[in-house]
């Protein structure tokens, strides 16, 4: 406690506070940048911090974080971009909350959803770092393959549309993720000597040519070519109710839970638990089949679970020393720039400093929240912007974003290939989703599945052998058989 | 003319592309590590896994969009749609292959501009101001990322060529 109080007296310092601030700022406008994102100010200012001391550098680096995944939901209510893969699950109901002229509640949900997920995630992370991590020691790779493959097959059986498209979606994914070296044996597999493919497709790509280009390209295509309304009345206010609350509190607390559990997993970070909690909470729903059209758990469900992942990566990063996600590997680098080594030791070594990386967090929380609250009313004029100037200044930034990525113009031809990409997959009615969810997930399945096979000298069982793994196995089988059984009973039952 | 059905070719395409995956995956040299299933068995897997979903949607999903077409389901795009799909999509191939020769600055100044007045469509817009903002927004990215972030972008091929050195 002593050490945690010191470390908010540091957070505190007019230097300190001013500069996490500003960071939470930027942050939260890269993260808002479809593209873009908190990530990438993290990998900016990394090079700053060398000439800084340890506490101001980690304060602006978690400032950056924490803004980067809370404003990742803007543009995916806004616009149905999602500012990162984080809120890809946001604009499913955000963006029709939005045309439907409820934009002010739609970033309301937003803002509080962020600031719970972030806020409770960070205050377990502080209680249960080293008892939680403890228990992750337990699982292997049986279980993180299990755990993978489940994820795909919730989110393809919860999914609008056909299952078989979805798992044709989910498999073009898997396949996407193959390409580049083996990382086992080092074998390149489908790169054609390119060296642009040897380390892999970037996911930057990928989210940019199937969500972004593919968006602005077929709305202009099919002529939609006005910004929805905002409905100026309701951007007054706080906008929601404790009786709005209350509603979803069973999506939130679920949400939470999956949020911190994926962030918690090593690799597993939000662009994974937005989409699961969406799942569930969807087949929690007494209406599930009013998801995708503007409803309030939607937007609940994937903005607390990617913020949760927040405190969930944090806990592996100090407990373990294993990143959680792809922006806790780069805070892993900030630590060996600082001469630090995160792992079991890191705690009792350095107390101030873990206390103040969970206190930044907390802290940057807070003033994002605040901040979100106060500024929410002007959010919207981006609507306000036409049509041809936002969308041309999107297609502008994709291109940007993709060269950024890698600073090569092979990442840009990639967005084009993925723009066509999402439109065949559009005109085929093929959904998006499993195709983003495998290509995350399937190098990890992967890495994981011949990890398994190598420790059980190559028995295959060990996968069902392991009753963790089994388990998760038999949720994967239901995901996508139980809705193909429903269906056919229901029909039956139709019929007779 | 008859109407594709779309469940139809997107089935032929993906037993095409998986058709191809597998060729290509029994070209990649074998290099064995014991108890390990190689890097050979995904990239099977997944190719496996498309035909099978793609002869299971032309079965299942097939059938159900012929009913939606007799129903009388309307086309994802008529004809003036696919033009202005087919011209936005130039027009974005065109903006990459100009990163690459003159460079991002000019190029998302033009490009900028060139999107504005398609995507406009038939409204009526303010061509000094679109050409302002192309122009502002087009550097404020630029020197943003080359100045601001050190992040270095496509500087023209075109002008090193010429010996023209660029900001």
């Amino acid at each position: 406690m002593a050490s945690y109080l010191t470390a908010l007296g540091i957070l505190f310092q007019p230097v300190n506070f001013i500069m996490m601030y500003v960071c939470c700022l930027v942050g939260c406008v890269l993260g808002a940048i479809p593209g873009l994102s908190g990530g990438l100010g993290i990998t900016l200012i990394l090079p700053m911090t060398f000439a800084l001391n340890t506490n101001l550098s980690f304060a602006m680096l978690l400032g950056m974080y924490v803004g980067g995944v809370s404003g990742s939901f803007i543009a995916a209510v806004l616009v149905g971009i999602p500012g990162s893969a984080a809120s890809i699950g946001t604009c499913y109901d955000g963006y029709p909350m939005t045309q439907k002229g409820k934009a002010a509640r739609a970033l309301t949900i937003g803002i509080c959803g962020s600031f719970i997920g972030t806020l409770v995630s960070i205050i377990v992370a502080t209680l249960c770092s080293t008892f939680i991590a403890d228990v992750a020691l337990l699982l292997g790779p049986w279980e993180y393959f299990s755990l993978c493959l489940m994820a795909i097959t919730m989110v393809i059986g919860l999914s609008n549309g056909s299952v078989y498209k979805g798992l044709l979606a989910a498999f073009l994914g898997l396949w996407l993720s193959t390409i580049g070296a083996d990382m086992v044996t080092n074998q390149l597999r489908f790169t054609f000597k390119n060296t642009n493919l040897y380390g892999g497709i970037n996911v930057v790509c990928l989210l940019m040519g199937t969500f972004a280009l593919q968006q602005v390209a077929t709305s202009y295509a099919k002529g939609n070519l006005d910004m929805p309304e905002v409905d100026a009345g309701s951007l007054k206010g706080f906008g929601l109710t404790v009786k709005d609350f209350m509603d979803n509190i069973k999506t939130i607390l679920v949400s939470l839970f999956i949020g911190l559990w994926i962030g918690f997993l090593p690799g597993m970070g939000s662009g994974i638990s937005n989409l699961i909690a969406y799942g569930q909470a969807k087949k929690m729903s007494k209406h599930p089949e009013e998801f995708g059209t503007g409803v309030d758990a939607g937007i609940w469900a994937t903005e607390v679970a990617n913020n949760a992942g927040v405190g969930g990566a944090i806990i592996p990063m100090i407990a373990l020393g294993i990143p959680g996600d792809a922006t806790t590997v780069l805070l892993m680098s900030a630590m060996t720039i600082h001469g630090l080594q995160a792992g079991p030791m890191f705690i009792k070594n350095n107390p101030v400093l873990a206390n103040l990386i969970f206190g930044a967090v907390l802290v940057s929380a807070i003033l994002i929240f605040v901040t979100e609250l106060l500024t929410k009313r002007w959010f919207p004029l981006l609507l306000k912007a036409p049509y041809h100037y936002l969308y041309s200044a999107i297609l502008m930034i994709c291109f940007l974003g993709a060269y950024s990525a890698s600073t090569s113009m092979f990442s840009v031809y990639l967005v084009l290939v993925f723009g066509a990409v999402g439109i065949a997959m559009e005109y085929f009615k093929m959904p998006g989703t499993p195709l983003m969810l495998s290509f995350i997930l399937g190098s990890k399945i992967e890495s994981y599945f011949r990890m398994g096979c190598s420790y059980a000298k190559g028995d295959m069982t060990s996968f069902v052998k392991r009753p963790i793994s089994l388990i998760l196995l038999l949720i994967a089988l239901y995901s996508i058989l139980g809705p193909v059984i429903t269906k056919a009973i229901k029909s039956q039952k139709k019929a007779a | 003319m008859k109407k594709l059905n779309r469940t139809y070719v997107m089935g032929a395409v993906f037993i095409a592309l998986a058709l191809w995956v597998i060729y290509q995956t029994g070209m990649i040299p074998e290099k064995l590590v014991s108890n390990e299933p190689g890097p050979k068995m995904f990239p099977y897997i997944s190719a496996i896994g498309m035909i099978v979903m793609s002869v299971l949607s032309i079965i299942f999903d097939g059938r159900k969009e012929n009913e939606e077409k007799r129903a009388g389901a309307a086309p994802y795009l008529d004809g003036a749609g696919w033009k202005r799909l087919a011209l936005i999509m130039v027009e974005c191939i065109l903006f990459c292959a100009a990163m690459n020769w003159i460079g991002f600055w000019f190029t998302s100044m033009i490009g900028m501009l060139v999107f504005i007045m398609t995507l406009r469509a038939d409204k009526k817009i303010n061509l000094i101001f679109a050409v302002v903002l192309s122009v502002a927004l087009g550097s404020l990215c630029y020197f943003g990322f080359t100045r601001g972030f050190n992040i270095p972008l496509p500087k023209g091929v075109i002008w090193t060529m010429m010996g023209i050195k660029m900001p």
